[in-house]
């Protein structure tokens, strides 16, 4: 085969993947919103679930979802850009717990989500800390799993920070923690909020380790933070579990305002990382 | 740009021109000195002689640490070389005037003949004229002016050989010979104060021209 | 003939003063004699220093004082430890890990590498640039103000910039744009703007590290100008691996080599001759120092 053939073939085999992914996802998007989309009413956002469908409304789910979002967003990215740092600036490489803290970061962020929520039901929600099948419970559980998600894109985005620039921070007299805090994660913040960003709008739409540790099925009141909750994606995997059609179209209502969610915060990483990108 | 650097070239051609005028002081005391008979005044100019030539191992020195610590080029080589070489020759001309005045001193129990003194003013002072021609125009890198100290040098060379022709006359009359052969020397001296004010025209040339080329040809 | 008719022969021949002040000839002169400087204040003192990296020997035995208001340059072929010797006089050696510095560096008489010395104090009085600009990514103003800010001076700093800047020769080029990125000036700007921002916490020495290494001869040239000027005030040291320059710009010169070890594994830098840069590259003493400044080297 002539070389011109052979590369017009790979280009070929390139586009056929490119059909094949977008065009399931594509399909499962339209037929998503084929059926969800009568369901969108103010009702989803302000009514309660209930037995009868036309009364129906995800409104305890979507703010548990976005309360879980926020204390998401306070837990692991402060922890989680912390050990970044400690791990690319204090840590003494050659030093063997460090190696072994490195190592099993990138293992834990391959770890399934449900092993996770084991986790935390034996941790948090009974044993030491016991607090009980609550809303915190749920945002720690998933806060064990973006934390090495996150660490993992800190550090990249601090040791993108060209060297030069803590060089002369350090030269002029500053400590080095004033060289970290004034110029280094200044300069790292797009890098870092991408990241996060991306890990949370993962972490919103898990939904076994919740169910692992007790998120209900039902839950007709406003969720608040130490008490029984449900999540969106609960609520989801419940109504297409019941066997009414009108059930189902507002899953599928409810899976758009999931989907929503997540690519506005994708949406907002991306409008972050471009808006703030440094050219060194 | 390289503030300290043009300092220094300026200072490199203000030490050549204040040499310069040291020589222009010593053939008029070498020439005056001459003409009065004033012995006094010859062993000012042989002493004076120690000044030309301080100025120009000063100068030597800063061309060489020119040429060391700041590489040159183009123009600025140029002027650096003709510095170099137009303090070589003004340190010639402050020898000549030294060998004027001792020749006078040596002379001096011996009666002058008055032409002749008169004609060796005359050469003196176009010396001192060519000197001052020959400074000036290096100094305004006017190629013109320099290569006028062509027409100048003619006059001396003619009256070198006047004066020349004068002497052998005087061969005859005994108590006049060794005067006048002193006064040949005397002569040549003058002669060759005019040429090395030439060759200073001909480093104008080379500086504002990149060219070297002799005026005249040597063999006259 | 009669005296009281002539002037004083003297006078005929030189009237008055000679027309050139020879004071001013030395002052021009960038060759000062070693004995002048060497009568001015001594800023460091450098005695038998070694330095080692991971246990390998990267320099070794250097001895040589640097004195106050003068230009040094370090030059020398890559490999033979300048770098590494310039960063031993602000302690920037501390902070690559496994670096170890054995001698003596003294600083106004007093030893930088005593265990009381604080070195963030060291390098607020020792200030450095480098070969490749680094301004930090935010505004000019912000970047010269960053040494006294994190000194902890909050006030007064539009003066200290102002000033910096007028030092480093870039006030007139920024002075309406000081809110604009640093980032945004071309390569010769930025590097001022290094020099400006090192001279904000009022050091007393300079030290280059091949400064001008990346710029443009027009920008160099803008550099080496301010060389000239900076060291009224301050005391500078630079690394270059351009002899010209710094025949052009010191007035003492260190020439370090490369000596291999008997087995043929392994080697360091060490000092060869420290003199006046006239003398260096006039009569240089040891005929290694002739073959590198000639360009006969390797």
């Amino acid at each position: 085969m002539s070389r011109k053939a052979r590369g017009r073939l790979f280009v070929g085999a390139m586009v056929l993947c490119l059909a094949v992914s977008f065009g399931t996802l594509g399909w499962l998007l339209v037929t998503t919103f084929v059926d969800g989309i009568p369901g969108l009413t103010s009702k989803l956002f302000t009514a309660p679930p209930s037995t009868q469908p036309d009364e129906a409304g995800a409104r305890p789910a979507i703010l548990a979802t976005v309360y879980i979002a926020a204390l998401l967003l306070l837990m692991a990215v402060p922890i989680g850009v912390a050990t970044a740092i400690y791990l690319e600036e204090y840590a003494h490489k050659e030093r063997w717990y460090n190696r072994l803290l490195e190592l099993n970061i990138q293992n834990l962020a391959a770890v399934p989500a449900i092993v996770y929520g084991i986790l935390g039901l034996a941790f948090v929600v009974r044993g030491p800390f016991g607090i009980g099948r609550v809303l915190l419970a749920g945002a720690i559980i998933l806060t064990l799993v973006v934390l090495p998600t996150v660490i993992i894109s800190s550090r990249e985005a601090i040791r993108a920070v060209p060297e030069s620039i803590s060089q002369g921070g350090l030269a002029l007299g500053a400590t080095k923690w004033q060289v970290i805090w004034r110029q280094i994660l200044p300069a790292a913040i797009p890098g870092i909020a991408t990241g996060s960003i991306l890990a949370l709008s993962r972490a919103v739409g898990e939904t076994a380790p919740l169910l692992l540790i007790g998120a209900l099925q039902y839950v007709a009141f406003d969720p608040t933070v130490l008490g029984p909750f449900t999540a969106l994606p609960v609520q989801i995997y419940t109504w297409i579990k019941l066997p009414d059609p009108e059930f189902q179209a507002l899953a599928a209502a409810a899976i758009i305002v999931l989907l929503a969610i997540v690519l506005t915060m994708n949406a907002v990483a991306i409008f972050l990382r471009n808006r703030f990108r440094q050219n060194w | 740009m390289r503030v300290e650097y043009q300092e220094r070239l300026h200072l490199l051609e203000s030490s050549l021109q204040e040499q310069g005028t040291l020589c222009l002081r010593a053939i008029r005391g070498a020439v005056d000195a001459l003409t009065t008979q004033d012995l006094e005044l010859c062993d000012e100019v042989i002493a004076f002689d120690d000044e030309i030539d301080d100025r120009y191992h000063r100068i030597e020195k800063m061309v060489e640490e020119t040429l060391a610590l700041e590489t040159p080029v183009a123009g600025d080589l140029r002027l650096v070389l003709a510095v170099l070489h137009n303090s070589i020759h003004l340190e010639r001309i402050g020898d000549q005037s030294v060998t004027i005045a001792k020749l006078t001193k040596l002379s001096a129990k011996f009666e002058p003949h008055h032409e002749l003194v008169e004609g060796l003013r005359e050469m003196g002072d176009r010396c001192e004229e060519m000197l001052r021609v020959a400074l000036d125009s290096f100094a305004e890198r006017n190629v013109e002016r320099a290569r006028s100290l062509v027409e100048l040098d003619e006059l001396i060379d003619r009256t070198n050989h006047r004066v020349t022709d004068k002497v052998l006359e005087m061969a005859a009359t005994p108590g006049q010979q060794e005067w006048g052969m002193r006064m040949i020397i005397v002569s040549r001296c003058l002669e060759r104060i005019g040429d090395n004010a030439v060759d200073i025209g001909e480093q104008t040339v080379f500086l504002a021209t990149g060219e070297f080329r002799e005026f005249v040809d040597a063999s006259h | 003939m009669d005296q009281e008719q002539q002037p004083d022969t003297h006078a005929r021949l030189a009237p008055g003063a000679p027309s050139i002040d020879s004071s001013r000839i030395a002052e021009v002169s960038l060759g000062t004699a070693r004995a002048d400087l060497e009568r001015r204040e001594q800023v460091f003192h450098v005695g038998d220093l070694s330095v080692a990296y991971g246990g390998k020997l990267a320099l070794d035995g250097v001895s040589l004082d640097i004195y106050g208001n003068t230009v040094t340059a370090f030059i020398g072929p890559s490999g033979c430890g300048k770098s590494t010797f310039i960063r031993c006089f602000n302690r920037m050696n501390d902070l690559i890990v496994g670096a170890g510095v054995e001698g003596v560096v003294q600083y106004h008489g007093k030893d930088l590498y005593a265990k009381d010395v604080d070195p963030v104090e060291v390098r607020r009085r020792i200030g450095m640039v480098f070969q490749k600009p680094n301004p930090f990514p935010k505004s000019i103003y912000d970047n010269v103000a960053f040494g006294p800010r994190v000194l902890g001076q909050k006030k007064g700093l539009a003066d200290v910039v102002e000033s910096c800047l007028r030092r480093a020769a870039l006030w007139d080029e920024v002075k309406d744009r000081l809110e604009d990125g640093a980032l945004g000036l071309s390569g010769g700007q930025q590097q001022r703007l290094c020099i400006a921002r090192a001279l904000a916490t009022s050091p007393d020495v300079l030290l280059m590290d091949e400064p001008a290494s990346a710029l443009d001869p027009i920008a160099t040239a803008a550099i080496e100008d301010l060389m000239h000027d900076l060291k009224r005030e301050y005391t500078i040291i630079v690394v270059t691996h351009n002899m010209q320059q710094a025949a052009r710009v010191a007035d003492m010169t260190a020439f370090f080599s490369v000596n291999i070890h008997e087995d043929g594994k392994g080697r360091h830098g060490i000092l060869v001759e420290y003199d006046a840069t006239t003398k260096i590259f006039t009569q240089p003493a040891d005929k290694r120092t002739e073959d590198y400044v000639t360009g006969r080297f390797g």
